[in-house]
Formats: C-alpha cells, sequence, structure tokens
C-alpha cells in the first residue's frame, strides 16, 4: 500500500526575484484565489438589489447572516470594536469556503500553514497594537519582566506562540482531516484490491457469494431478522459487484461513498468548527489586549 | 512535466505575504460590497420603522383628539337640546297658567258683572214693587179709611206699611 501525503503542489518557479530569490506559485495561492472568487461573488450577489421594504428571501439571508455577525463580534468583544466587524467576519467565511472546498477535490488552501498564520499575524499585530494602546510601550516593555526579570525569554515566547498556536490549532485540524481522509482511502481501496483480487478471479465464487447474499436477504425477510437482512444485501451487493469484476470490469467499488462518512466530521463538522474557533480566538484576544 | 509538492510544513514567505494581502483585498470586498450595504439597508429599514411607529403614534393622538372633540361636541349639543327642551317646557307652561289666569279673570269678571246686573235688576224689581205696591197700599188705604186723616197720620202709616211690607219681600 502506497500512501503518499503531499504539501501544496507547486505550480510555476519563478527565478531570481529580487528580495525573495526564488518565488514558487503554489496550489494554495491559486485555491485561494479562487475560494476569494467564490465569496466575491456570493457576497455581491447577496448585498446587490437591496431594499427598504418588501424584502426578498436572498435579503433576509444577507440580513440574518450580518446580524449574527454582528451578535458573535459584540457576544465577545462587547460594544465599542465594531471596526473588527469586517475582519472577523471575512476571516470566518474564508476559512469556511476554504474548508469546505476539498470537498470538491480543490486544494483547500487552509491545509497550508502559510494561510492560518498569515491570519494570525494580522491578528497578532492587532493584538499587539492594542496592548500597547492601553497600557502605554513602556508599561507593554515591562510586562515582558513580569512577575521577575527571569521569565523574560519565557514570556517573549508565550507572546510570539499566541500566533504560532492559533495558526497551528487551525491547520493542524484541516491537515489531519486530510491525512485521515487519505489514510481511509488508501485503506480501502486496499481492502478493495483484496477482495475483489480474491472473488473477481473466480466468476463462480462471485455468483457464490451473490447467491449467498439473496438467501440472507430472503431468510432475513421471512424470519423477520433486520440483522440478516441488511447483511444480505451487503453480501449480495459484493457478490454482483464481484461478477461485474469478474466481466472485466476494474474499479475501486469500496472508495465509492464510504469516505463520506468520515469526510462528514472531518470536512463538514471539522472545517466549520475550526473557523469558529480561529474567529472566537481573535475577539477574545483582541479583547483581552485592549483590556476594559 | 515533473509535478512538484511542498512538503507537507514548510515556510514560505511569498505564501505568506500574499496571503495577507488576499486577507485585505478579501475584507475590502466584503466591506465594500456586503457589510456596509447591509448595514446601511438595515438602518434605513430601522429608520423607516421607527418612523412608521411614530406615525402612528400621531395619528392615534389625532384620532384620540378628534375622538374628544366629538365626545365634547355631542355633550354640548344634548345639553343645548336638553336647555331647549326645559325652556319650550317653561314656556308652555308660563303660557298655560296666563291663559288659564286670563280665563278665569274673565270668568270672574264676567260673573261679577252678572251678579251685579242680578243685584241691579233686583233692586229695580223691589223698588218697581215698592211702588207698585206704595200706590196700590195708597189706593187701599184710601178706600178702607174713607175718612180724614191727618196728613201726619197718612205719611206715617204709609211709612210703616211700605216698611213692613219691605222687610218681608
Amino acid at each position: 500500500m502506497d500512501v503518499s501525503i503531499n504539501g501544496a503542489r507547486i505550480l510555476a518557479t519563478i527565478e531570481n526575484v529580487p528580495l525573495f530569490g526564488s518565488v514558487q506559485i503554489t496550489q494554495t495561492l491559486t485555491a485561494s484565489w479562487l475560494v476569494m472568487l467564490i465569496i466575491s461573488g456570493l457576497l455581491i450577489w447577496l448585498g446587490s438589489g437591496l431594499k427598504v421594504s418588501g424584502i426578498s428571501r436572498k435579503q433576509a439571508v444577507a440580513e440574518m447572516a450580518y446580524t449574527s455577525l454582528v451578535n458573535f463580534v459584540r457576544g465577545n468583544m462587547g460594544t465599542g470594536f465594531d471596526h473588527y466587524i469586517p475582519l472577523v467576519g471575512t476571516i470566518f467565511i474564508t476559512s469556511v469556503i476554504s474548508n469546505l472546498i476539498s470537498l470538491l477535490g480543490i486544494w483547500s488552501p487552509t491545509a497550508d500553514l502559510m494561510t492560518e498564520l498569515a491570519w494570525a499575524l494580522v491578528v497578532f499585530v492587532l493584538i499587539t497594537y492594542h496592548k500597547i494602546k492601553s497600557s502605554g510601550i513602556v508599561a507593554y516593555m515591562k510586562s515582558f519582566l513580569d512577575p521577575i526579570a527571569v521569565l523574560l525569554p519565557i514570556n517573549i515566547m508565550s507572546e510570539c506562540f499566541t500566533p504560532v498556536s492559533m495558526a497551528c490549532r487551525h491547520f493542524g485540524n484541516i491537515l489531519s482531516g486530510t491525512v485521515i481522509s487519505a489514510l481511509i482511502y488508501a485503506a480501502l481501496a486496499a481492502a478493495n484490491n483484496a477482495l475483489f483480487g480474491l472473488l473477481g478471479s473466480s466468476l463462480v465464487a462471485a455468483v457464490c457469494v451473490a447467491a449467498l447474499g439473496a438467501l440472507l436477504i430472503l431468510f432475513g425477510k421471512k424470519a423477520n431478522k433486520k440483522l440478516f437482512f441488511i447483511l444480505g444485501i451487503i453480501v449480495a451487493v459484493l457478490g454482483v459487484l464481484a461478477v461485474i469484476t469478474n466481466l472485466g470490469v476494474h474499479y475501486p467499488w469500496l472508495t465509492v461513498g464510504i469516505p463520506a462518512i468520515p469526510s462528514l466530521y472531518f470536512d463538514w463538522f471539522g472545517g466549520c468548527i475550526q473557523a469558529f474557533i480561529f474567529c472566537t480566538l481573535t475577539t477574545l484576544f483582541i479583547k483581552q489586549a485592549a483590556g476594559d | 512535466m515533473e509535478t512538484l509538492y511542498q512538503s507537507l510544513v514548510t515556510v514560505n514567505p511569498v505564501t505568506l505575504i500574499a496571503q495577507i494581502c488576499n486577507l485585505f483585498i478579501q475584507l475590502l470586498i466584503a466591506k465594500i460590497f456586503f457589510l456596509d450595504k447591509v448595514k446601511a439597508i438595515l438602518d434605513q429599514r430601522r429608520t423607516a420603522a421607527d418612523k412608521e411607529i411614530t406615525d402612528a403614534q400621531a395619528a392615534r393622538a389625532e384620532a384620540m383628539t378628534i375622538k374628544e372633540t366629538y365626545e365634547q361636541n355631542m355633550k354640548e349639543a344634548r345639553a343645548k337640546a336638553d336647555d331647549l327642551l326645559l325652556t319650550a317646557q317653561r314656556t308652555a307652561n308660563s303660557r298655560s297658567e296666563e291663559i288659564i289666569n286670563q280665563a278665569q279673570q274673565t270668568a270672574a269678571q264676567i260673573k261679577l258683572k252678572a251678579s251685579s246686573d242680578i243685584e241691579m235688576e233686583k233692586k229695580k224689581a223691589i223698588n218697581d214693587a215698592k211702588n207698585e205696591i206704595s200706590g196700590l197700599a195708597m189706593a187701599i188705604a184710601g178706600k178702607v179709611v174713607e175718612r180724614e186723616l191727618s196728613a201726619a197720620d197718612q205719611e206715617q202709616l204709609i211709612d210703616r206699611f211700605i216698611n213692613e211690607l219691605g222687610d218681608s219681600v
């Protein structure tokens, strides 16, 4: 079994760019642009044709999205931070769409640490700005010596690890989803090979399995035993697929449909929850830095 | 061409900077084309709703004023009607009393006149009778006595006779 999990594909390499040296244009960037196009199109569509009275269903959705975003930011940060609504909303929608775009078989931009690190650095700059603004530059510098001067390196590290931990939390979850999906896919392909390699070699065995499945179905239905009935369906389907394989159609049947079940958690749930966590941390960190 | 991959976790400054730029571009697009527009329209809708409520309250207050005026007018009209009725009743009463008084007065006058007329007639009749009787008496006396009477005696006799007669009449 050969599983290779790679990073983003490098689409082009431009040599001798001043300041950077060789520049690699990766799939992350193109996928990001695609995500941006999708989001911009969606938002422009939602934001067009707004009316004061007699609103359409589309406008109701737009208003609901806007209101829940405002409520989220105000709920976490209180009033007075309304100018961060666009940033939080943008990070959230970009994160969600980036996470979910992998369902279409497109490289997810959030599976590249640089994407999350970019967002986290922006948040880090804001956190630092608010810390300096609320207590002054001197007090900010002094806070690194708190409670004793010896802790200076640890304090600097803890400060720097805020963006790193934010970025890695998000990245790690998406990456783990990608890795697990790849592993499941590879495992299913291997199981497929083993199963249909065995059954696919003899037509008689395949027909026998199909017949066994049919018998199980009949027995399950007659004795009113659901377990046998379901088992019968599975065995019969396997048998039929094996017969088809025998006739010369080779396809990894097991990889159809089954990976969608773990994907429900790792892509849908994980993707949305990580976007939500990133935005919650953004608001809470900025709020904390700004003090009261 | 051979497909090249980055390693799973790698630091790529170009991607990093590009993603920061992408974030801000996306932010601007979201702000200009969605958030600001929705915010403006929500504010407008809120203002419109507020205005509608204020208008409704004003209309209600106006309606209340009109109702009060109407009720006041009704009350005044009723009072006026009562007043008119009362005046009419009073006028009718006084008029009827006047008429009755007048009638009574006239009746009394007529009665008075009638009784005075009767009295006069009576007196007249008595006087007539007296005169008749005195003449008769004279004649009777002259016949009865047939003798000479002194003038004085005659007078006295007549008077007495008349008086007696008058008392009896």
